[in-house]
């Protein structure tokens, strides 16, 4: 079957993360910082991406993160995407995110844990080796 | 001008980063990167470094939002920012702008009520805002923003509100990490 979805590939700036998503591998991946005043304004197309892979796939989904710090506008868009593998999980789906972070800031840590809490599917966090 | 009691008084206030002014998204960010490379040059340990600038981001957007909804312009939506150290070596990160009388009042009364707080119950409050359907204007509430704020202070966060002669007042805000 031919999927027109498109894939996302969106660059990383100062305050807003790379995104990358494969429909065909069942990913998606986000590195960096968030912090835009208004989050909706880049994470709606990530929600919706993910929305539709979930309804029109039955293959699992592995979320790839290496965020950083995010403001509380990015927490709330966050916790939409986590809520939508919960509720795929919830249905049976296979579901997975692993979420990994330089070990020398335990507030990423603490961060993704918060999210963690919420959901019943395997969430890893887990520290990156520190550079030499 | 008289920048030498400017730098004095900065420096009596052991003042790092300061800004007065109309503030953009790009300005915000700017200042931010001043503010963390400025941190690194202290040694501030990276949760520190990450709790400050946390502060300052939420302080700043919340500024920009409330001017937003406001319909405020370039002048009234100016934002006063200071990041200074205590005698201590902890960070206080402060905020100020022009608000509406009554809402300042608001503000003031909600930044009080989280004061006797303790963590496990900021949390609850901050889990159970974070649940609230989201703002049409993409904002995630000042509420919220507070909440993270007040578990991110070792102490109580301190608000204040002074009234202006036209009606308006000027609504200051203190973290300290």
């Amino acid at each position: 079957m031919i999927t027109m979805t498109q894939d996302l590939d969106i660059p990383g700036s100062q305050s807003t993360p790379a995104i990358q998503s494969s429909w065909q591998a069942g990913r998606l991946a986000m590195q960096g910082d968030s912090y835009p005043e208004n989050s909706y304004e880049l994470f709606d197309q990530v929600i919706d991406w993910v929305r539709r892979y979930l309804e029109e796939e039955a293959r699992p989904l592995h979320l790839s993160l290496a965020l950083v710090y995010l403001n509380t506008s990015s927490v709330k868009a966050m916790m939409d995407i986590f809520d939508l593998l919960e509720e795929a999980h919830g249905e049976g789906r296979e579901v997975s995110v692993e979420w990994r972070y330089d070990p020398r800031n335990e507030r990423i840590a603490e961060l993704a844990d918060e999210f963690r809490e919420d959901c019943s599917y395997p969430f890893a966090i887990t520290p990156t080796a520190a550079p030499a | 001008m008289d920048l030498l009691s400017m730098r004095e008084s900065y420096q009596r206030d052991r003042i790092m980063l300061c800004f007065n002014g109309p503030i953009s998204r790009s300005l915000i960010e700017e200042i931010g990167k001043a503010l963390r490379n400025y941190l690194d040059t202290q040694q501030a340990t990276p949760s520190a470094a990450m709790d400050v600038f946390a502060v300052y981001i939420e302080m700043t957007q919340n500024i920009r939002h409330y001017a937003r909804q406001r319909g405020y312009d370039e002048a009234q939506a100016s934002a006063t920012v200071a990041v200074a150290r205590d005698a201590e070596g902890r960070y206080l990160i402060s905020a100020g702008n022009l608000v509406e009388l009554a809402d300042g009042e608001r503000l003031v009364r909600t930044v009080e009520a989280l004061g006797p707080l303790d963590r496990a119950e900021l949390k609850a409050a901050y889990k159970q805002q974070l649940r609230r359907p989201r703002e049409p204007e993409g904002g995630s509430g000042a509420g919220l923003g507070l909440l993270d704020m007040a578990r991110k202070t070792s102490r109580p966060l301190q608000a204040s509100l002074q009234a202006l002669p036209d009606g308006q007042g000027f609504f200051s805000l203190t973290a300290t990490i």
